[in-house]
């Protein structure tokens, strides 16, 4: 099966991406975003760096990332 | 997204009101001394970094580049008046974010171009919170810009700013405005905590 089965569309600071990540912190790795200077929120509500890893995330989240050139 | 403001009133200090908007629910602090050097901010800025990783809050610091790196906050707001985005992401690098005041579509652009990772744009209505004013954008205002943002390609948050109160936040969010900034209002309610906690549920439902 094509491996997009297990993308899950989502939007990144108003842009469409598909994504396989799980969590929070999956995405942050997949996005390679830097180990500090970063805020993400989902839904508009700020994840705390300590809850990434625990953040699942959920087809059709409404993800803010703070970091300019993010999510290109 | 709920940045608040440091503010200070007869009955809360600048610290008192990072505090309660942490207990409030808000996740996102931004120290504000406008007046003060930097020498009288950095002990207010210490315990407000500890607070804020308590918390698991972002913290940026207003103006003061060179403090923000010495203590490691995560970012820094830098207004009209104050260092160049450019020169501050030259100072910080790409680990900090950088916030800028925008009244304009073209102070975005200009942000943006420079290394900006979000965008403080007002003021929505007119406040006493800042003397030197600026036009004030209002719906219409906020919308023209994120259409115009969005016909760039440029994807980085914009904070609402300026004499916002819990009214206004679902119509400014509904511009397509990415979060809300707060200074006043929240101190001047009789309880403080319980309304960030109500101005923050507002914000996360919308």
């Amino acid at each position: 099966m094509p491996s997009e089965e297990c993308n899950m569309k989502v939007r990144i600071n108003n842009k469409q991406h598909e994504t396989q990540a799980k969590t929070v912190s999956e995405l942050a790795a997949q996005l390679q975003l830097p180990a500090k200077g970063v805020a993400i929120a989902i839904d508009n509500e700020l994840k705390p760096r300590t809850t990434w890893d625990d953040t699942i995330l959920q087809e059709g989240a409404t993800i803010t990332i703070i970091k300019a050139a993010c999510g290109g | 997204m709920l940045q608040f403001i440091s503010h200070y009133t007869d009955k809360y200090s600048y610290l008192d009101s990072i505090r309660l908007a942490l207990q409030g629910g808000c996740r996102w602090i931004q120290l504000r001394m406008k007046d003060a050097t930097d020498d009288e901010v950095r002990p207010v800025a210490i315990e407000a970094q500890k607070l804020c990783k308590q918390y698991g809050a972002t913290f940026i610091i207003d103006d003061r580049v060179a403090l923000v790196k010495e203590l490691q906050a995560d970012g820094v707001h830098l207004g009209k008046n104050d260092m160049p985005i450019a020169e501050a992401r030259r100072l910080l690098g790409p680990d900090y974010i950088i916030g800028g005041t925008a009244n304009t579509i073209w102070d975005v652009k200009a942000h943006y171009a420079a290394g900006a990772d979000y965008i403080g744009c007002g003021p929505f209505r007119f406040t006493t919170t800042k003397q030197k004013l600026s036009p004030v954008l209002g719906l219409d205002g906020y919308r023209r810009i994120i259409i115009e943002m969005r016909a760039a390609h440029i994807d980085i948050p914009i904070v609402a700013i300026g004499g916002i109160t819990k009214d206004d936040i679902p119509a400014i969010l509904a511009t397509g405005i990415t979060g809300i900034a707060l200074s006043g209002t929240v101190l001047r309610a009789a309880n403080p905590i319980d309304e960030m906690k109500h101005l923050t549920n507002i914000v996360n439902h919308e």
